[in-house]
Protein backbone atom coordinates (compact mmCIF):
# COMPACT_ATOMS: atom_id res chain seq x y z
CA UNK A 1 0.00 0.00 0.00
CA UNK A 2 1.64 3.12 -0.85
CA UNK A 3 1.98 6.30 1.66
CA UNK A 4 -1.27 8.58 0.21
CA UNK A 5 -3.45 5.30 0.69
CA UNK A 6 -2.12 4.81 4.38
CA UNK A 7 -3.05 8.38 5.10
CA UNK A 8 -6.49 7.52 3.61
CA UNK A 9 -6.69 4.71 5.48
CA UNK A 10 -5.71 6.32 8.68
CA UNK A 11 -8.26 9.38 8.37
CA UNK A 12 -11.03 6.98 7.89
CA UNK A 13 -10.44 4.81 10.22
CA UNK A 14 -9.97 7.54 13.21
CA UNK A 15 -13.07 9.55 11.77
CA UNK A 16 -15.10 6.14 12.22
CA UNK A 17 -13.44 5.83 15.37
CA UNK A 18 -14.74 9.13 16.52
CA UNK A 19 -18.13 8.89 15.48
CA UNK A 20 -18.27 4.79 17.75
CA UNK A 21 -17.34 7.24 20.51
CA UNK A 22 -19.47 9.91 19.84
CA UNK A 23 -22.57 7.84 18.93
CA UNK A 24 -25.06 7.58 22.25
CA UNK A 25 -23.01 11.27 23.45
CA UNK A 26 -24.67 12.82 20.07
CA UNK A 27 -27.72 10.37 20.04
CA UNK A 28 -28.11 11.35 23.89
CA UNK A 29 -31.69 10.07 24.93
CA UNK A 30 -33.05 8.93 21.75
CA UNK A 31 -31.69 5.06 21.30
CA UNK A 32 -31.52 2.97 25.14
CA UNK A 33 -33.32 0.17 23.40
CA UNK A 34 -30.81 -0.48 20.49
CA UNK A 35 -27.87 -0.80 22.88
CA UNK A 36 -29.68 -3.81 25.29
CA UNK A 37 -29.77 -5.50 21.70
CA UNK A 38 -26.56 -5.32 20.43
CA UNK A 39 -25.18 -6.15 24.01
CA UNK A 40 -24.61 -9.70 23.29
CA UNK A 41 -22.71 -9.24 20.32
CA UNK A 42 -20.51 -6.51 21.27
CA UNK A 43 -19.85 -9.13 24.26
CA UNK A 44 -18.78 -12.00 21.83
CA UNK A 45 -16.68 -9.50 18.91
CA UNK A 46 -13.71 -8.91 21.12
CA UNK A 47 -12.41 -12.50 21.34
CA UNK A 48 -13.77 -13.55 17.76
CA UNK A 49 -11.97 -10.30 16.68
CA UNK A 50 -8.66 -11.28 18.52
CA UNK A 51 -8.31 -14.57 17.90
CA UNK A 52 -8.80 -14.49 14.28
CA UNK A 53 -5.79 -11.88 14.33
CA UNK A 54 -3.67 -13.72 16.10
CA UNK A 55 -3.62 -17.33 16.10
CA UNK A 56 -2.53 -17.82 12.31
CA UNK A 57 0.07 -15.45 12.87
CA UNK A 58 1.41 -17.61 16.06
CA UNK A 59 1.02 -20.68 14.34
CA UNK A 60 2.56 -20.40 11.05
CA UNK A 61 5.58 -18.65 10.00
CA UNK A 62 4.77 -14.63 7.99
CA UNK A 63 4.71 -13.73 5.33
CA UNK A 64 1.82 -16.72 5.13
CA UNK A 65 2.41 -18.26 1.24
CA UNK A 66 2.83 -21.68 3.00
CA UNK A 67 1.49 -23.67 5.44
CA UNK A 68 4.87 -23.66 8.08
CA UNK A 69 4.91 -24.28 11.35
CA UNK A 70 7.04 -22.43 13.64
CA UNK A 71 7.90 -24.03 16.93
CA UNK A 72 9.76 -20.49 18.37
CA UNK A 73 6.61 -19.12 17.70
CA UNK A 74 4.27 -21.50 19.62
CA UNK A 75 6.25 -21.75 22.70
CA UNK A 76 6.38 -18.22 23.10
CA UNK A 77 2.27 -18.11 22.92
CA UNK A 78 2.12 -20.82 25.66
CA UNK A 79 4.36 -18.59 27.70
CA UNK A 80 2.23 -15.73 26.81
CA UNK A 81 -0.80 -17.17 27.86
CA UNK A 82 0.43 -18.67 31.14
CA UNK A 83 1.67 -15.15 31.86
CA UNK A 84 -1.86 -13.41 30.79
CA UNK A 85 -3.79 -15.66 33.02
CA UNK A 86 -1.64 -14.38 36.39
CA UNK A 87 -0.98 -11.40 35.88
CA UNK A 88 -3.87 -9.97 33.84
CA UNK A 89 -1.69 -6.68 31.69
CA UNK A 90 -0.88 -7.28 28.34
CA UNK A 91 3.08 -6.08 29.00
CA UNK A 92 4.13 -8.25 30.81
CA UNK A 93 3.01 -11.59 29.01
CA UNK A 94 4.45 -10.07 25.56
CA UNK A 95 7.75 -9.48 27.18
CA UNK A 96 7.81 -12.85 28.60
CA UNK A 97 6.46 -13.81 25.55
CA UNK A 98 9.64 -12.19 23.61
CA UNK A 99 12.36 -13.21 25.66
CA UNK A 100 11.21 -16.86 25.22
CA UNK A 101 10.58 -16.37 21.73
CA UNK A 102 14.12 -15.32 21.34
CA UNK A 103 15.81 -18.00 23.16
CA UNK A 104 14.21 -20.94 21.40
CA UNK A 105 15.66 -19.01 18.16
CA UNK A 106 18.98 -18.68 19.83
CA UNK A 107 18.97 -22.33 20.56
CA UNK A 108 17.53 -23.27 16.97
CA UNK A 109 20.06 -21.89 15.62
CA UNK B 1 -14.35 27.96 40.56
CA UNK B 2 -11.25 26.65 42.43
CA UNK B 3 -13.65 23.37 43.43
CA UNK B 4 -14.10 22.83 39.26
CA UNK B 5 -9.51 23.07 39.57
CA UNK B 6 -9.58 20.52 42.24
CA UNK B 7 -11.56 17.78 40.51
CA UNK B 8 -9.55 18.26 37.51
CA UNK B 9 -6.36 17.70 39.30
CA UNK B 10 -8.01 14.61 41.19
CA UNK B 11 -8.61 13.04 37.64
CA UNK B 12 -4.81 13.74 36.70
CA UNK B 13 -3.74 12.21 39.70
CA UNK B 14 -6.19 9.24 39.68
CA UNK B 15 -4.81 8.61 36.39
CA UNK B 16 -1.15 8.58 37.22
CA UNK B 17 -0.76 5.06 38.56
CA UNK B 18 -2.28 3.84 35.08
CA UNK B 19 0.61 5.49 33.36
CA UNK B 20 2.05 2.08 34.23
CA UNK B 21 -0.13 0.18 32.05
CA UNK B 22 -0.29 2.56 29.22
CA UNK B 23 3.55 3.59 29.07
CA UNK B 24 4.52 -0.36 28.48
CA UNK B 25 1.54 -0.67 25.35
CA UNK B 26 2.92 2.53 23.72
CA UNK B 27 6.09 1.14 23.34
CA UNK B 28 4.87 -1.08 22.12
CA UNK B 29 3.18 0.25 19.10
CA UNK B 30 5.01 2.92 18.69
CA UNK B 31 8.24 0.79 17.98
CA UNK B 32 6.30 -1.98 16.15
CA UNK B 33 5.08 0.50 14.14
CA UNK B 34 8.63 2.00 12.93
CA UNK B 35 9.96 -1.56 12.91
CA UNK B 36 7.32 -2.49 9.93
CA UNK B 37 8.96 0.32 7.93
CA UNK B 38 6.17 3.36 9.00
CA UNK B 39 8.08 6.89 8.99
CA UNK B 40 7.92 8.05 12.53
CA UNK B 41 5.27 11.62 11.24
CA UNK B 42 3.06 8.36 9.73
CA UNK B 43 2.84 6.14 13.40
CA UNK B 44 2.37 9.72 14.97
CA UNK B 45 -0.44 10.35 12.33
CA UNK B 46 -2.10 7.38 13.00
CA UNK B 47 -1.42 7.77 17.26
CA UNK B 48 -3.11 10.95 16.88
CA UNK B 49 -6.06 10.28 14.34
CA UNK B 50 -6.84 6.81 16.10
CA UNK B 51 -6.58 7.69 19.47
CA UNK B 52 -6.86 3.86 20.22
CA UNK B 53 -4.15 1.26 20.41
CA UNK B 54 -5.38 -2.02 19.94
CA UNK B 55 -6.61 -0.93 16.49
CA UNK B 56 -3.40 0.43 16.00
CA UNK B 57 -1.87 -2.57 15.99
CA UNK B 58 -4.72 -4.70 14.32
CA UNK B 59 -4.32 -2.42 11.06
CA UNK B 60 -0.43 -2.84 11.67
CA UNK B 61 -0.86 -6.75 11.28
CA UNK B 62 -3.45 -6.19 8.32
CA UNK B 63 -1.51 -3.72 6.30
CA UNK B 64 1.42 -6.20 7.05
CA UNK B 65 -0.52 -8.77 5.08
CA UNK B 66 -1.32 -6.22 2.37
CA UNK B 67 -4.85 -6.89 3.59
CA UNK B 68 -7.40 -4.74 1.52
CA UNK B 69 -8.31 -0.64 2.38
CA UNK B 70 -11.74 -1.80 3.59
CA UNK B 71 -11.00 -4.59 5.14
CA UNK B 72 -8.42 -2.74 7.87
CA UNK B 73 -10.58 0.15 7.90
CA UNK B 74 -13.61 -2.37 9.46
CA UNK B 75 -11.53 -4.30 11.62
CA UNK B 76 -10.24 -0.89 13.17
CA UNK B 77 -13.85 0.77 13.55
CA UNK B 78 -14.78 -2.95 15.10
CA UNK B 79 -12.22 -3.44 17.13
CA UNK B 80 -13.39 0.28 18.46
CA UNK B 81 -16.51 -0.65 19.10
CA UNK B 82 -16.65 -1.28 22.80
CA UNK B 83 -16.39 2.77 22.81
CA UNK B 84 -20.16 2.82 21.67
CA UNK B 85 -20.92 1.42 25.57
CA UNK B 86 -18.35 4.26 26.96
CA UNK B 87 -20.86 6.69 25.04
CA UNK B 88 -23.78 5.72 25.96
CA UNK B 89 -22.44 5.43 29.60
CA UNK B 90 -21.46 9.26 29.50
CA UNK B 91 -24.10 10.56 27.59
CA UNK B 92 -26.41 11.89 29.67
CA UNK B 93 -22.70 14.02 31.06
CA UNK B 94 -21.56 15.10 27.87
CA UNK B 95 -24.55 15.26 25.42
CA UNK B 96 -26.04 18.64 26.64
CA UNK B 97 -22.49 19.97 26.23
CA UNK B 98 -21.64 22.57 23.76
CA UNK B 99 -20.05 20.95 20.52
CA UNK B 100 -16.10 22.13 21.46
CA UNK B 101 -15.91 20.35 24.51
CA UNK B 102 -18.76 17.46 23.25
CA UNK B 103 -16.37 17.11 20.81
CA UNK B 104 -12.62 16.90 21.77
CA UNK B 105 -14.05 14.59 24.81
CA UNK B 106 -15.75 12.06 22.90
CA UNK B 107 -12.55 12.09 20.69
CA UNK B 108 -10.28 11.48 24.24
CA UNK B 109 -12.98 8.26 25.74
CA UNK B 110 -11.01 5.76 26.52
CA UNK B 111 -10.84 2.43 28.48
CA UNK B 112 -8.97 4.44 31.66
CA UNK B 113 -11.44 7.66 31.33
CA UNK B 114 -14.55 5.03 31.47
CA UNK B 115 -12.61 3.07 33.97
CA UNK B 116 -12.07 6.09 36.38
CA UNK B 117 -15.21 8.13 35.43
CA UNK B 118 -18.01 5.48 35.96
CA UNK B 119 -16.44 4.34 39.28
CA UNK B 120 -19.53 3.83 42.23
CA UNK B 121 -17.99 7.31 44.05
CA UNK B 122 -18.27 9.33 41.21
CA UNK B 123 -22.05 9.16 40.68
CA UNK B 124 -22.34 10.94 44.18
CA UNK B 125 -20.97 13.87 42.75
CA UNK B 126 -22.66 16.83 40.97
CA UNK B 127 -22.64 16.76 36.88
CA UNK B 128 -20.22 19.43 36.74
CA UNK B 129 -17.76 18.11 39.59
CA UNK B 130 -17.90 14.58 37.35
CA UNK B 131 -17.16 17.25 33.97
CA UNK B 132 -14.22 18.29 35.82
CA UNK B 133 -12.60 15.41 37.02
CA UNK B 134 -13.26 13.41 33.42
CA UNK B 135 -11.58 16.36 31.92
CA UNK B 136 -8.91 16.18 34.10
CA UNK B 137 -8.29 12.27 33.39
CA UNK B 138 -9.04 12.50 29.73
CA UNK B 139 -6.26 15.15 29.03
CA UNK B 140 -3.66 13.45 30.96
CA UNK B 141 -4.37 10.29 29.43
CA UNK B 142 -4.22 11.49 26.10
CA UNK B 143 -0.75 13.13 26.71
CA UNK B 144 0.60 10.07 28.30
CA UNK B 145 -0.78 7.65 25.54
CA UNK B 146 0.79 10.15 23.04
CA UNK B 147 4.31 10.56 24.90
CA UNK B 148 4.58 7.09 25.42
CA UNK B 149 4.23 6.16 21.53
CA UNK B 150 6.61 9.11 20.55
CA UNK B 151 9.26 7.06 23.25
CA UNK B 152 8.58 3.91 21.51
CA UNK B 153 9.04 5.65 18.11
CA UNK B 154 12.52 6.77 19.05
CA UNK B 155 13.27 3.56 20.81
CA UNK B 156 11.82 1.50 17.99
CA UNK B 157 14.03 3.09 15.57
CA UNK B 158 17.77 1.14 17.32
CA UNK B 159 16.53 -1.92 17.32
CA UNK B 160 18.17 -4.35 14.76
CA UNK B 161 15.38 -6.11 12.21
CA UNK B 162 16.34 -9.32 12.76
CA UNK B 163 14.56 -9.10 16.74
CA UNK B 164 11.49 -9.71 14.90
CA UNK B 165 10.15 -6.84 17.22
CA UNK B 166 6.87 -7.07 15.14
CA UNK B 167 6.36 -10.34 16.27
CA UNK B 168 4.98 -8.44 19.88
CA UNK B 169 1.82 -7.81 17.65
CA UNK B 170 0.53 -11.35 17.53
CA UNK B 171 1.71 -11.71 21.11
CA UNK B 172 -0.26 -8.61 22.96
CA UNK B 173 -3.17 -9.30 20.89
CA UNK B 174 -3.01 -13.03 22.57
CA UNK B 175 -2.57 -11.77 25.67
CA UNK B 176 -5.78 -9.34 25.66
CA UNK B 177 -7.61 -12.21 24.28
CA UNK B 178 -7.00 -14.03 27.27
CA UNK B 179 -7.72 -11.04 29.76
CA UNK B 180 -11.41 -10.69 27.64
CA UNK B 181 -12.22 -14.91 28.06
CA UNK B 182 -14.31 -14.06 31.46
CA UNK B 183 -16.61 -17.29 30.66
CA UNK B 184 -16.82 -20.50 29.05
CA UNK B 185 -18.65 -19.41 25.89
CA UNK B 186 -16.30 -16.55 25.17
CA UNK B 187 -13.61 -19.58 24.90
CA UNK B 188 -15.69 -21.13 22.56
CA UNK B 189 -16.34 -18.09 20.30
CA UNK B 190 -11.79 -17.70 20.42
CA UNK B 191 -11.47 -21.37 19.57
CA UNK B 192 -14.11 -21.26 16.66
CA UNK B 193 -12.62 -17.90 15.24
CA UNK B 194 -8.74 -19.04 15.50
CA UNK B 195 -9.43 -22.45 13.94
CA UNK B 196 -11.47 -20.55 11.55
CA UNK B 197 -8.68 -18.03 10.62
CA UNK B 198 -5.97 -21.21 10.53
CA UNK B 199 -8.37 -22.61 7.91
CA UNK B 200 -9.18 -20.01 5.91
CA UNK B 201 -5.65 -18.12 6.29
CA UNK B 202 -4.95 -18.64 2.49
CA UNK B 203 -8.22 -17.19 1.24
CA UNK B 204 -8.09 -13.88 -1.08
CA UNK B 205 -8.18 -10.22 0.43
CA UNK B 206 -7.64 -11.56 4.11
CA UNK B 207 -11.51 -12.92 3.40
CA UNK B 208 -10.63 -15.68 5.83
CA UNK B 209 -10.47 -13.24 8.82
CA UNK B 210 -14.35 -11.88 8.47
CA UNK B 211 -15.25 -15.31 8.13
CA UNK B 212 -13.59 -16.07 11.31
CA UNK B 213 -14.83 -13.49 13.41
CA UNK B 214 -18.62 -14.27 11.88
CA UNK B 215 -18.03 -17.98 12.40
CA UNK B 216 -17.63 -16.99 15.93
CA UNK B 217 -19.83 -14.70 16.55
CA UNK B 218 -22.57 -16.84 15.33
CA UNK B 219 -21.35 -19.97 17.06
CA UNK B 220 -21.41 -17.24 20.54
CA UNK B 221 -24.85 -16.61 19.69
CA UNK B 222 -26.11 -20.02 18.68
CA UNK B 223 -24.69 -21.99 21.13
CA UNK B 224 -26.60 -20.78 24.01
CA UNK B 225 -29.73 -21.10 22.25
CA UNK B 226 -29.68 -24.78 21.73
CA UNK B 227 -28.91 -25.45 25.30
CA UNK B 228 -31.33 -23.08 25.97
CA UNK B 229 -33.81 -25.52 24.06
CA UNK B 230 -32.47 -29.06 25.09
CA UNK B 231 -32.93 -27.95 28.80
CA UNK B 232 -36.67 -27.05 27.94
CA UNK B 233 -37.33 -30.26 26.12
CA UNK B 234 -35.67 -32.23 28.98
CA UNK B 235 -37.78 -30.37 32.28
Amino acid sequence: MDNLTLWLLFIAAGLGTFLVRLSFIQLHGSTEALIQRSKKILMLLPPAILAALCVPALVFTRPATEYQIAPSQLVAAAVTIFIAKYSRSVFWPVVGGMLCFWLVQYIIH
Amino acid sequence: MTDYRKQFWLGVRDLLPLVSGVLPFGLITGATGVSLGMTPEMVMGMTVLFFAGSAQLAAYSLIQDNAPFVIILLTAVVINLRFVIYSATFAPLLGPLKKRYRFPLAYMLSDQVYGLCSMPDQQQKTDSERLWYLTGVSISMALSWILSVILGVAIGASIPAHWSLEFTIPLAFLAMLVTTISNRLLFFVAIISGSCAIAFQLLPYNAGFILAVTAGVSCGLFIPELFKKRSNKHG
